[in-house]
């Protein structure tokens, strides 16, 4: 059964997460084709409403909506009335009014893609909203990783960094949890809240991680932007203590695991410099599946459904 | 007017058995109470069979939003919503705009009362100017037009050298202190407690820590400066150990309440970023909810009282961050103690009458209105067997930002009496 929106992991059924990355086998399969596209949305209004910077979601977004023959227009955030004070439920009346199909929505606010789902007969995407949600992430996460495990029951994945502040370690560790992996935060005390989902193991230090056996290591971006105080010392510290050195990196090299990120990344922080050629790193397909999942999901969203707030 | 109830079942605070009776009233005053009373000529008569006639209640924390805010209550809409409620006082908290903190702004409230309300409105008065902090706030003055409780509510006096000082000050005028007890620093967005549902939003919570040291610290304050303190809706299990500590040591004058949505609600209930479950102090935990019944049934908590703290339809469908804290509770407060706790057995009518009647006016120095012979009249009759719907109809208030709207619960406040006015009949 299809759904209007699509806010979070936490409520997506199994059922509906296969059938989300099944769909999106035949989008990517479309990539290797001369015309990469298809009409299933022709005649559809899609509308990329960020508040928040965005390089490789915004578009990843608009290239799986072009790819299906929507009509796609970023609401340029920054030359609206919104700088003049305008509310959020001002703005979605209007684009209610301009009978937008589909609202791709980022924002610093966690819960606000919620609220104008609720305002809105469009299908609402969740894009990243605070240290929420980040649904489309967790999907192409899940998906890159079925194409290298095609069973991933029981497979091992390590997410470093900063899990108080990330939207993607919360949905893409929930994600996999559902998909039966097991999942471990690793990361500095202070940015690994003692309390959060069950049946997450908590590791303080890299070598105790590493005897966990992972198959993957996922580095999360630390976000120094949404961090109103210090969280650590420095930098420095955190990439001898945290991050991917190059001494790890031969480690991790010699153990086959794989390195998956969802970018930004910053150099020299979460990673040094030479996990960017690694040859087990995932963080290309990742971007490449993105793509793919987000067609899948707007294929799957049906539009129209009731104003309740 | 004379009015003549019969058969109800009459409350008090002393007792947990309830006794039968007519009660006549002549001139405001209770003048009778017994069986087989008769009405006098042109009396009203009232048949209360199976109801109960209770001293009405007294709310010690109400936000009326006058001056300044008027689009989300008045003193007009603030009161009528408390006799919806079966509410015949109310104490105003001062964070309205401009901030009650000196004569002038007292006046204003007071003369509005008089022109507006039909029961009687009291104001507290900032401890500082503007609750900004940092200077006293016209304290002599608002003394002289009868404010009792001082409290910058809605923040904490940041500064413990400025609170103490006032303590100091105004203690010597017989003024009390009202804390909202809160660290800034620890707060975030002040939208939910810290724990599994912050992590699961993704919100910055605000520990219980945050209001367990200003517990702590405003009350060694008070102990201090030889002061009265009363801490304000406590949510915490830890806040509510702590001011049973200092209580059971005897030396520090300590009042405590409890908010009905802080014994009923739990973080949980937030769902999908529901505003109408955003308040400050935040829900906290089951293990939380349960500490602070505890508490009111031991006594920790001298009274009961709403933070009743309307905002309008718009604000509260903000996002969840953004959207003001505070849910209204003027209407739903005596209904919901009714059918979580004393329907339930969990206590009796007894505790409800002194919790949130006797006590609440003994604080303000009032005298408690039992229902006794020579008494003024300022009672209410509850209907145990009949149910409320807190429709958009029913409700009073100017604003409907309550988790009960449109839920239906057992009891009924069906006649409100205050001297020889009826306020409220149904």
């Amino acid at each position: 059964m299809p759904r209007k929106d699509l806010l979070d992991i936490v409520s997506l059924e199994r059922e509906e997460i296969d059938c989300l990355l099944d769909q999106a086998v035949p989008f990517k399969e479309l990539f290797t084709r001369s015309v990469k596209k298809v009409p299933a949305l022709k005649g559809k209004s899609v509308l990329t409403l960020f508040y928040e910077p965005s390089t490789r979601t915004l578009s990843s977004f608009e290239v799986a909506a072009n790819r299906l023959s929507a009509d796609v227009t970023n609401f340029a955030v920054a030359q609206s009335s919104i700088v003049k004070g305008e509310s959020v439920r001002e703005t979605v009346e209007t684009l209610q009014a301009m009978r937008t199909d589909y609202i791709i929505v980022r924002h610093s606010r966690s819960g606000l893609p919620s609220t104008i789902a609720r305002m809105t007969k469009a299908s609402v995407i969740n894009a990243g909203d605070g240290a929420h949600a980040h649904p489309t992430q967790a999907l192409l996460d899940a998906f890159t990783i079925k194409e290298k495990f095609p069973d991933p029951t029981g497979k091992r994945v390590l997410i470093v960094g900063d899990i108080l502040h990330s939207r993607v370690a919360r949905s893409t560790s929930t994600i996999l949890k559902k998909l039966g992996l097991e999942v471990a935060y690793l990361g500095p005390g202070s940015l690994v809240p003692k309390v959060g989902p069950e049946n997450v193991l908590r590791f303080t230090n890299y070598e105790e991680a590493m005897k966990w056996k992972p198959d993957i290591v996922y580095l999360l971006r630390v976000q120094m932007e949404r961090q109103d105080v210090q969280y650590f010392p420095s930098l420095r510290e955190y990439h001898r203590l945290y991050g991917v050195t190059e001494e790890r990196l031969r480690r991790i090299d010699g153990e086959g695991l794989y390195i998956m990120h969802p970018g930004p990344v910053n150099r020299g922080v979460e990673l040094c410099d030479g996990v960017l050629d690694y040859s087990r790193s995932l963080i290309n397909d990742q971007v490449e599946n993105g793509i793919a999942v987000r067609m899948a999901v707007l294929y799957w969203l049906k539009p129209g459904g009731e104003v309740v707030g | 007017m004379s009015l003549l109830i019969r058969n109800a079942r009459i409350a008090s605070e002393d007792s947990t058995s309830l006794r039968d009776g007519d009660v006549l009233v002549e001139g405001g005053i209770i003048c009778s109470i017994g069986t087989g009373l008769s009405a006098p000529e042109g009396a009203k008569v009232i048949d209360a069979k199976g109801r109960l006639l209770m001293p009405a209640m007294f709310d010690a924390h109400v936000h009326f939003r006058e001056p300044g805010q008027e689009a989300k209550e008045t003193i007009a809409t603030g009161t009528e919503a408390a006799i919806n409620g079966g509410i015949t006082g109310v104490v105003m908290m001062p964070n309205t705009k401009p901030a009650i903190d000196s004569a002038p702004v007292v006046r204003m409230v007071l003369d509005s009362a008089a022109k507006n309300s039909r029961i009687p409105v009291y104001t507290s008065g900032c401890i500082t100017k503007d609750r900004a902090g940092k200077e006293l706030a016209g304290i002599d003055g608002m003394r002289g037009l009868g404010v009792k409780m001082l409290t910058d509510d809605g923040d904490s006096v940041a500064d413990p050298a400025v609170l103490l000082r006032a303590m100091q000050y105004a203690t010597e005028f017989g003024m009390f202190f009202a804390s909202h007890c809160e660290v800034p620093e620890l707060a975030g967005p002040r939208a939910l407690n810290e724990g599994v549902v912050s992590y699961r939003l993704g919100i910055k919570g605000t520990p219980a820590a945050a209001e367990e040291i200003i517990i702590d610290r405003d009350i060694r304050l008070a102990h201090a400066a030889g002061a009265h303190i009363h801490i304000q809706h406590v949510s915490s299990k830890v806040g509510m150990e702590t001011i049973r500590w200092w209580k059971q040591r005897g030396d520090v004058k300590v009042t405590a309440e409890v908010a009905p949505h802080h014994l009923l609600f739990t973080e949980e209930d937030i769902g999908d970023f529901d505003t109408h479950y955003k308040m400050n102090p935040p829900l906290r935990t089951k293990a939380d909810t349960e500490a602070l019944l505890q508490g009111l049934i031991e006594g920790v908590f001298d009274l009961i009282a709403t933070d009743h703290a309307p905002h309008t339809p718009f604000e509260k469908s903000q996002d969840f961050v953004s959207a003001p804290n505070g849910i209204t509770g003027l209407e739903t407060a005596l209904v919901s103690l009714y059918h979580y706790f004393v329907a339930t057995g969990k206590f009796g009518w007894d505790l409800v009458v002194k919790r949130y009647s006797a006590e609440p006016r003994r604080m303000m120095g009032l005298e408690p209105v039992p229902v006794e012979e020579g008494k003024p009249a300022d009672f209410i009759l509850f209907d145990t067997e009949a149910e409320t719907t807190f429709s958009l109809d029913f409700m009073r208030s100017k604003s409907r930002n309550t988790p009960f709207l449109d839920k239906t619960l057992k009891g009924r406040v069906d006649l409100v009496v205050l001297g020889d006015q009826v306020l409220l009949e149904r």
